[in-house]
């Protein structure tokens, strides 16, 4: 999709940014109940693995440093793993099974029932995305997804337990939604942490 | 930050009965503040840099039609920056000009050789070195500012002749007492976190107002 020419200014590209993360602030509840469901599976020992396709590949290497190496001094390590990093292994899935099932093959081989999986897809339609979550579903993880336009198949199959739709159809503005999105969530994640009576499951619902 | 600091952002972790719906009300009120917060920061780097951005979009422009290329580099969050900056203008989907443009920091076997045999100062500034040729762009990120391979690295560009690019954070660091910086954007917020969206938002700017200066240019 190409925008109108004339329309490329630096205010114009601001202002695109606006709507996109009031409706973020919009969806806050939606941001609290994932991070919950997070803490409660870090709590229980579980681990973050991350995977995406383009963008949100560098969205999954980022989101993996933000929670092994926090920026804020004092905050535990809490493990995460990006599926995106081992291009050995991405090639040769691809090659043997097809791009479809690279992050699948490595969920099934790396992952646990204890785990999250954090999707991220500018348009929910990414094939590998999808088989991702739903080999992750049939581990018993938890599964996240951050997903913009219209949210795509991921949406409307209801494909993970927790979906964040960044509403802009331009996929840097979606990607910037995200950003914030998995800021947030591992800023909360660990003010959950720190209060662990909410942890107990006998608080989840 | 402080315990009190702590305590007033978030009273629940000292109440001592656990209230789950109070502390989910408090998560969600801080959520909505961080997006108010990533707002106002764009604003102010769009007040402070929006003509900046369409002037160093001309020059990149410029140095791509003439055949130039774009190096990205960063530490850390900001080495997954500069990856979505070469990957954007290498592969940035259908209906728009792929542009010529590396990472320095994809290579995991030069970066470890690098480190292990001189030192992680020298890792950009080396690859620089080998690769780079004087048309080309240099696109640095980093969020303090200070990174030592980042400087190592645009003096090193700068001496060879390269476009230099810096997007740095709070008040620059040594980044901004560089002389070898062409164009360097700061984002002015001491949260790294809201530093790294308001970067994002810099550079998918810049590659738009890139693609539109090289537009009607023959492919």
């Amino acid at each position: 999709m190409a925008w109108a020419s004339g329309s490329v200014t630096p205010r114009a590209l601001f202002d695109r940014r606006t709507a996109p993360i009031d409706d973020l602030a919009g969806h806050a509840e939606d941001v609290a109940r994932a991070c919950h469901a997070m803490a409660v599976r870090f709590h229980r020992g579980g681990k973050l693995v991350v995977f995406g396709n383009g963008g949100s590949c560098t969205d999954a290497q980022h989101v993996a440093v933000e929670f092994v190496h926090p920026v804020i001094v004092g905050k535990r390590a809490l493990p995460a793993i990006s599926l995106t990093s081992d291009v050995a292994t991405l090639t040769s899935v691809a090659t043997d099974e097809g791009l479809e099932e690279v992050f699948a093959h490595q969920i099934r081989f790396l992952a646990e029932s204890t785990d999250i999986a954090l999707a991220l897809s500018v348009d929910g339609d990414c094939p590998n995305v999808l088989r991702g979550l739903a080999a992750a579903r049939e581990l018993g993880m938890l599964t996240v997804a951050l997903i913009g336009g219209d949210g795509g198949r991921i949406a409307r199959e209801r494909a993970a337990d927790h979906v964040l739709v960044a509403r802009s159809d331009d996929p840097r503005v979606v990607k910037e939604v995200h950003v914030t999105t998995y800021h947030v969530l591992w800023e909360l994640v660990h003010v959950f942490f720190e209060q662990p009576g909410v942890l107990d499951p006998t608080v989840l619902r | 930050m402080t315990t009190d600091e702590v305590e007033s952002l978030y009273p629940f972790l000292y109440a001592d009965k656990v209230d789950l719906d109070a502390v989910l009300a408090q998560v969600s009120a801080s959520t909505a503040a961080k997006a108010a917060e990533i707002t106002q920061l764009r604003a102010k780097v769009l007040a402070a840099d929006g003509d900046r951005l369409a002037a160093c979009a001309a020059e990149m422009a410029a140095r791509f039609a003439d055949g130039g290329r774009l190096l990205s580099f960063g530490n850390g969050g900001s080495s997954t920056d500069a990856q979505e900056v070469a990957g954007l203008f290498l592969a940035p989907g259908e209906g728009f000009r792929p542009l010529p443009a590396f990472c320095l920091t994809n290579d995991i076997a030069v970066v470890t050789a690098l480190t292990n045999d001189i030192g992680f100062d020298v890792v950009f500034a080396r690859q620089l070195a080998a690769l780079a040729r004087p048309g080309d762009i240099a696109v640095g990120l980093s969020t303090s500012g200070n990174s030592a391979n980042l400087l190592a690295a645009f003096d090193e560009a700068g001496r060879r002749g390269l476009l230099t690019v810096g997007i740095a954070g709070y008040d620059g660091g040594r980044m901004a007492e560089l002389d070898s910086i062409d164009h360097l954007f700061t984002v002015p917020s001491a949260s790294v976190h809201r530093v790294q969206e308001a970067q994002t938002t810099i550079y998918h700017v810049l590659w738009e107002l890139v693609l539109d200066q090289l537009r009607g240019d023959d492919q």
